[in-house]
């Protein structure tokens, strides 16, 4: 096959530590057939160096390159604009990654890094050369809506912050309390079913009494935790407790609980329903200091596992001793316990102390709350997954905090698991952003990577069809299976189970795969 | 004689796989140069027959490396790709290969240890093992 092949050497990620022989690389690849131009770039990062690298590929004509760097995720996306700008579309350009799969872990043996490297080199080459233009498709948004689904702090903050970019918000709330939104507001309102991709969902919502269709592009979960349900033991013994958020509203309505309060890390001390949450131990304190302001004469005690207080919070606890908040901390094996029939004392032993202390208290607070339990419901309802906690679960916790798997679906808050004010109204803040963003390009682009079915292998067994998470594979009016490009991530599985090999993952078939690792053997190192 | 280096093909999820393989090398973890990433874009993607291609290519042994299995991106690829493990294990065995040889792992993309004890493991195996196909006739 006839192609253009440009190989760009970054020194910035693969001269740092100076163990591979840059020039001998260089030789090897402009050696290499379909090569036209082999160039090492200072960094390619670098919007100077970028721009060199993009003449040389201008003038040689390129329409694969290879570019011998860094992880795939972490080089400048300017690099994928320039080059898509000279003719070469992303899914052509191979990252080969020798910084860290080479130059960082094989320090010690220099020789053997430069083989690696070599043969590395060489699979880009024999994979590039392989690899096809892939088309990609759009399709126009049918409204530019996002759909808000809880109107709680984090919601709250999405909306703002989408409304201030031009997004028009539509804020969905089961209950009816008081709300403030700058879009609309539906209160009573929960979503029973969807249908659709990132761009035109459908959302079926039940609005009081009616269900209805509602068309949206985006949608954010910010469902909140499992604020008005408690879980666990001791919140069983005791059907007068409450959840710490609830006392925070005591004190800003300046009601008095009753006295003694004492506040519970969770009330599930097995940690089997209820985990004890990080923001439980900032917040417990917190709201024990102000309370001790607010009523100094109220008996405050904190009963808990292991309190962390966390950069700042280090003052609240400071501050928490200081005004005589008692602190009661106990061991797993030996939970507090409350008699059903005398629901108001609470037996622990204190584990600094090694004896066993009995509370009387007037009101019971729990820090810890369960997860929302409409979160499976929404979850379902938006074919996204949830994690084992009960939350919706988010893309990565440190590349995608506040998107979900599935492309114009984002969630915030409490809803991946239940967090702090602040927290969630950062993450509804970040949310809010990238579902502006995601609703201001008006168009669904989507193929590229993604899988291919050859219908006269396929024996319509329905194994895609049950195998894939995001359901793109069905029977289209052949008989035979077909892929809906807009549902379908890419992942491969499919290509991968399938008994007829039939479908193939356009950019990872078969052929592509098995040469990569075939001319990988090759080398010896 | 230099001693023999094992020749591993690693089956590498782009999502925590590879994250996971970049914060090992950022945290300064070293790991032995034989294994030979392919980057697939979930683990669930990896065919038997890849697996298979690549011991018939020369390989000693063949891991695929995924998300955990709770966490993974693309919801239950890693679970598949345990399954298409298990799976060419069992064929292996009638073969009369040592399904040691093949082996998945998960990792998260925070866990730094995850792939270099992963290679240090294969490698053991190799060592203990052989080249494949030693215990036979000659390749």
């Amino acid at each position: 096959m006839k192609c253009n092949i440009q190989v760009v050497i970054c020194e910035c990620c693969v001269s740092k530590p100076a163990l591979l022989d840059i020039p001998a690389l260089q030789k090897i690849a402009s050696e290499a057939g379909n090569v036209t131009s082999v160039i090492i770039a200072d960094a390619v990062c670098d919007g100077e160096n970028l721009s060199g690298v993009m003449k040389e590929a201008r003038e040689k004509e390129v329409d694969r390159a290879i570019v011998l760097a860094c992880h795939k995720r972490d080089v400048d996306p300017s690099l994928f604009k320039a080059y898509a700008r000279a003719g070469v579309p992303a899914n052509l350009i191979e990252i080969v990654n020798l910084r860290e799969e080479v130059v960082l872990p094989g320090a010690a043996e220099p020789e053997r890094a430069q083989a690696k490297a070599e043969a590395k080199l060489n699979a880009a080459v024999a994979r590039v050369r392989m690899l096809e233009p892939l088309e990609k498709d759009t399709e126009e948004m049918r409204t530019r809506n996002i759909v808000i689904i809880g109107a709680g702090v984090a919601g709250q903050a999405a909306a703002e912050v989408a409304a201030r970019s031009g997004a028009h918000t539509i804020m969905i709330e089961k209950t009816g309390k008081s709300l403030k939104s700058p879009g609309v507001l539906m209160p009573h309102t929960t979503v029973i079913d969807g249908k659709g991709y990132g761009g035109n969902f459908t959302l079926r919502i039940k609005a009081g009494e009616k269900v209805e269709d509602l068309d949206c592009a985006a949608v954010i979960v910010a469902t909140g935790g499992g604020w008005a349900t408690l879980k666990g033991p001791l919140a069983k013994a005791c059907k007068d407790a409450i959840p710490l958020f609830k006392l925070h509203e005591k004190l800003e309505s300046d009601t008095t609980p009753a006295g003694p309060v004492v506040i519970v890390d969770t009330p599930d001390p097995s940690g089997k329903n209820v985990k004890v949450q990080d923001f439980a131990w900032e917040e417990s304190l917190e709201t024990a200091a102000r309370l001790k302001k607010a009523k100094p004469d109220t008996d405050v005690w904190i009963v808990f596992q292991e309190m962390r207080a966390f950069g700042l919070s280090e003052l609240a606890y400071k501050e928490a001793a200081e005004l005589g908040v008692r602190f009661v901390r106990y061991d797993k094996p030996a939970p507090p316990k409350i008699d059903p029939k005398e629901p108001t004392k609470l037996t622990v032993k204190d584990s600094a102390q090694a004896e066993v202390i009995s509370i009387n208290f007037g009101t019971l607070v729990f820090a810890s709350i369960p997860a929302n339990a409409d979160n499976a419901r929404i979850a379902d309802a938006l074919r996204i997954p949830m994690s084992p906690e009960g939350g919706v679960r988010r893309g990565s916790m440190q590349r995608w905090p506040v998107s979900t798997p599935r492309p114009g679906v984002f969630v915030c808050g409490s809803a991946l698991f239940p967090k702090s004010r602040a927290v969630a109204e950062a993450e509804g803040t970040a949310a809010g952003e990238l579902a502006a963003e995601f609703v201001k390009k008006g168009e669904i682009e989507f193929g590229g990577i993604i899988a291919k079915v050859e219908q006269e292998k396929c024996s319509a067994c329905l194994t895609c069809v049950r195998t894939c998470p995001y359901e793109a594979p069905f029977i289209g009016e052949a008989g035979k299976i077909e892929i809906k490009a807009q549902l379908c991530q890419g992942c491969g599985m499919c290509a991968g189970i399938c008994p007829s090999k039939a479908i193939e993952l356009l950019n990872y078939t078969d052929d592509q795969l098995g040469t990569e690792a075939r001319t990988l053997l090759g080398g010896d190192f | 004689m230099a001693a023999h280096r094992p020749r591993i093909v690693g089956f590498c999820c782009e999502r925590h796989g590879m994250d996971a393989v970049v914060l090992a090398a950022r945290s300064g973890k070293t790991h032995d140069a034989s294994v030979r990433l392919v980057q697939v874009p979930c683990s669930g993607r990896v065919d038997g027959l890849h697996i298979l291609k690549a011991l018939e290519d020369g390989a000693d042994a063949v891991v695929v490396l995924g998300c955990l299995e709770k966490n993974c991106y693309y919801d239950t690829g890693s679970i598949e790709g345990r399954k298409r493990v298990a799976y060419v294990k069992s064929m292996l065995k009638e073969a009369g290969v040592e399904p040691e040889r093949v082996e998945m792992f998960n990792a998260a993309s925070t866990n730094a240890w995850a792939f270099p004890e992963m290679v240090s493991k294969m490698a053991d195996v190799v060592k203990r093992l052989g080249p494949l196909g030693s215990g036979g006739e000659e390749r």
